[in-house]
């Protein structure tokens, strides 16, 4: 077989009943991958900057959570209705836990946290308040906006769809 | 041959006879999805729009609610029953302060829990400039309840969903 007909065969191959079974395998094996388990997202917004950067792209893993549960400073991507559109945060805190901000540093349970991910000054004051059960704590990184523009707080652990790749 | 050739067309027949079932006599479904993607429409603007459409589309987006429409939204003064007219009005207030608007909806998941009732979830992405040049870009939740009224469905209550409480 000549390398000319070797490249057309790749390019061009013939409709053999074998081919078509193995594409269709091929695309289904791809949905369902890309569909559910390992779902790509673009980035819209600079609530995660600077660790997450705005027109980012990324993939979303389903499976991180399926055996452990989310732990403090893991991000994670929290759902809306479906998995179209959903927010990439920081968790903060779990169950249980008290959560505050004093002028702009993030308190849990009374111990000021250290927050090597946040880079930006943040003034922002929120009295405690006891994450529920079956709930966690998530924030942005970027909290260099009035406390009233950023998106966060607390939500139940299933709306956690899993966690960014990278 | 001659066999294949008329199962091929009695196939493709029945084919084109689905499909135009399907566009003819849409299910409930597909109804109530409309009215959302009517909504989608006529709330979005351009940043050509004139005086007269604008007016238009406040008439509009008046026609999909019900006489009276309950809405509930949570930390904000906005919650309460409308009436259509108060619907439109408002509606159009809201469009004249911003110069282009973009509202989309994702993640579908319709149910009708009773006979000329459908209750949908979805996610619902607002994202805009108002005249001032300000960015605007808010997702929620929501629930909405659409009621069938002379065959229409209507819009008879929407509610915000706190997908995050701080």
């Amino acid at each position: 077989m000549t390398v000319h007909h070797k490249i057309r065969k790749f390019f061009f191959p013939s409709l053999t009943p074998k081919f078509l079974i193995r594409v269709s395998l091929i695309a289904l094996s791809a949905y369902l991958f890309f569909g559910y388990l390992c779902i790509p997202f673009a980035i819209q917004g600079i609530s995660m900057e600077p660790t997450y950067h705005n027109r980012g792209v990324n993939f979303c893993w389903r499976l991180h959570y399926l055996f452990s549960e989310p732990k403090r400073h893991d991000v994670v991507t929290v759902r809306f209705a479906g998995n179209k559109v959903m927010l990439l945060k920081r968790v903060v805190a779990r169950e249980g836990e008290q959560v505050e901000f004093r002028d702009g540093k993030l308190f849990v349970d009374g111990k000021e946290m250290e927050e090597p991910y946040v880079l930006y000054p943040c003034d922002w004051n929120l009295p405690p308040r006891q994450v529920e059960e079956d709930h966690i704590y998530v924030v942005g990184d970027n909290r260099n906006m009035p406390i009233e523009n950023h998106h966060f707080g607390q939500t139940t652990k299933n709306r956690i769809m899993g966690v960014p790749l990278w | 041959m001659v066999k294949i050739k008329y199962l091929l067309i009695g196939v493709l027949m029945v084919v084109i006879g689905i499909v135009v079932a399907i566009t003819l006599f849409p299910s409930e479904e597909k109804k109530v999805k409309k009215q959302f993607h009517l909504l989608s429409e006529w709330v979005s603007k351009s940043t050509e729009e004139n005086a007269f459409t604008m007016l238009q589309r406040m008439k509009d987006i008046g026609s999909l609610f019900n006489a009276q429409c309950e809405l509930k939204v949570p930390d904000q003064s906005l919650s309460g029953t409308y009436t259509r007219e108060e619907i439109s009005t408002y509606a159009g207030s809201a469009r004249s302060h911003v110069s282009q608007l973009d509202l989309k909806f994702y993640d579908f998941d319709i149910g009708f829990p009773e006979k000329g009732v459908a209750k949908v979830t979805l996610t619902a992405r607002l994202t805009g400039r108002s005249t001032t040049g300000e960015q605007t870009d808010d997702t929620r939740e929501l629930e909405c309840v659409l009621k069938k009224i002379e065959n229409k469905w209507l819009f008879s209550q929407i509610e915000v969903v706190e997908v995050l409480i701080k």
